[in-house]
């Protein structure tokens, strides 16, 4: 299967590249504020948790902003990603049903122009540090392996997201409330340390990938702390698994997807 | 070598539509008993081969199986039983409405098209003006498809899978595409591609004069079964026959 799964990357990485790009092509085009939305959307989300957070709540965070723009950034791909999957057989059933793609391929496409979108907050955020004159120190090279990890974990959970998506009718609406119950928990606009007691930070931290990568994120890029390396690996681990496992039962089933109707 | 000498080679090949029904969590939580899982096999166990450069013509009615079988020599579809082997072959199905995005342009779609054909850029770069010639979309090939007539999308479509020549194509039927002169323009590009010795082709059709005039052999299926199979004249007058 591994053998199969490079060969097939190799094969069609280039047709995730260019559809990726062009779907991006085509979302500017639509649009009358074009690209200026990939700006506009973390930042207005990012004023609406400002405000909600350090007027009505009157939380007192160092660089609050941009601790809510991190946040915002990795939750949106993560989300995005995920969401999309549930449909995302049906939605290319023109594709489909008329030549023979593996069908995660589908997923990097998404993962790709998410991605993409995610870089171009993730260069707002570097902005934003340098007007805040956040101090950085080498920990800020954490940020690598933590958003490859982001990667994997997405990818991971969209192969079973593809998968049941195609089998089970309302299961966007299903994962639409689980993906908002994540939300809350992942502390997007508040500190998870800061905020709750104990046992909850340990178990939220720990068992919610999201919320740890957030947490991490912030740490090494504005307080120049390390990320849990440990747990950080062991999530790492544990997406590599369910991509693997994700991945072949899409091989094993992927040929009965287009006769589901 | 024995392999080369065919292009396709099915050998029992069963395809079934199995438990197709959706579930829906709301409605298995409030129904206990399960729903009963309805086979229908919409292939029941063919065997055929195909010669390398050889044009097969497949009739049959409605719903006998014809589209299903060449959907699954395309890869679409995986056999329930039996087993099809096309020898490492490039293969391109082209029927009415191949698949593009909507919200792309003409052009981008080529290259999608293209690159999921199995081609590279470079290669499809070479052969962008000739497609955007054959298909007469002029300057809307950089307008997005959802803008394109109906007329137009086939066009697109034809041109692409023309020009972009695969080792076996599979044509369902399609040679009634546009208006007037580009159908008699696609028919002559249909012709000289097929006509190629070592380009093997399966042409499903309705229409008799079509498959005279291009097919070495045909194959009968009724419901899903062979039911005659052989020369151009002795298949189709049985055929026609029987459909009256």
């Amino acid at each position: 299967m591994f053998k199969k799964f490079w060969r097939d990357v190799n094969k069609y990485f280039n047709y995730a590249y260019v559809s990726a790009k062009s779907e991006l092509k085509s979302e500017v085009a639509n649009s009358h504020l074009s690209w200026l939305w990939w700006i506009l959307d973390p930042l207005l989300f990012m004023l609406v948790y400002t405000f909600i957070s350090s007027i009505v709540f009157r939380q007192k965070i160092q660089y609050f902003p941009i601790f809510v723009f991190i946040g915002l950034s990795c939750w949106q791909f993560f989300e995005k990603t995920v969401k999309q999957s549930v449909k995302i057989v049906s939605q290319n059933n023109h594709i489909v049903a008329k030549v023979y793609l593996p069908k995660y391929i589908l997923i990097f496409v998404k993962i790709m122009s998410n991605g993409f979108k995610m870089l171009v907050s993730f260069s707002l955020v570097i902005i934003m540090m340098l007007i805040y004159r956040v101090q950085l120190s080498f920990n800020i090279l954490y940020i690598i392996p933590l958003l490859l990890t982001l990667l994997v974990i997405t990818f991971a959970f969209s192969t079973i997201m593809l998968h049941f998506g195609v089998y089970v009718e309302d299961l966007a609406n299903v994962v639409n409330v689980l993906l908002r119950l994540v939300f809350y928990m992942s502390g997007i606009f508040y500190s998870i340390k800061g905020k709750l007691p104990e046992p909850y930070i340990t178990i939220l931290l720990k068992c919610n990938p999201v919320a740890l990568m957030i947490d991490d994120m912030r740490e090494c890029m504005l307080y120049c702390n390390p990320p849990h390396r440990k747990v950080l690996l062991l999530w790492f681990a544990v997406g590599i698994l369910i991509s693997i496992l994700g991945v072949s039962v899409i091989y094993k089933n992927e040929n009965s997807y287009v006769k589901v109707s | 070598m024995m392999s080369s000498e065919y292009a396709i080679e099915v050998d029992n090949l069963k395809i079934q539509y199995r438990c197709l029904n959706k579930v829906s969590i709301r409605k298995s939580l409030f129904q206990l008993k399960k729903s009963k899982v309805e086979i229908f096999e919409a292939v029941k166990g063919i065997s055929f081969k195909v010669k390398k450069g050889q044009i097969l013509g497949i009739v049959g009615k409605n719903g006998s199986g014809k589209s299903t079988l060449l959907r699954a020599l395309a890869g679409i579809f995986s056999p329930d039983e039996g087993t099809i082997d096309i020898h490492d072959h490039t293969i391109s199905l082209l029927s009415i409405g191949v698949g593009f995005q909507k919200k792309l342009t003409g052009r981008e779609n080529i290259y999608l098209s293209g690159l999921l054909l199995g081609f590279s850029e470079e290669f499809i770069n070479s052969k962008m003006a000739e497609i955007i010639k054959f298909s007469e979309l002029g300057d809307f090939i950089d307008r997005p498809v959802r803008t394109y007539s109906s007329g137009m999308y086939s066009k697109l479509s034809f041109s692409i899978t023309a020009i972009l020549e695969t080792d076996i194509m599979l044509i369902d039927e399609v040679l009634s595409v546009g208006d007037a002169k580009f159908k008699k323009k696609s028919y002559k590009k249909m012709k000289q591609l097929i006509q190629k010795d070592d380009r093997t082709v399966i042409i499903v059709s309705h229409s008799s004069e079509t498959l005279k005039s291009l097919c070495d052999s045909i194959l009968w299926l009724h419901d899903g079964k062979i039911k005659m199979q052989g020369s151009v004249e002795e298949v189709l007058p049985a055929y026609e026959k029987f459909m009256e």
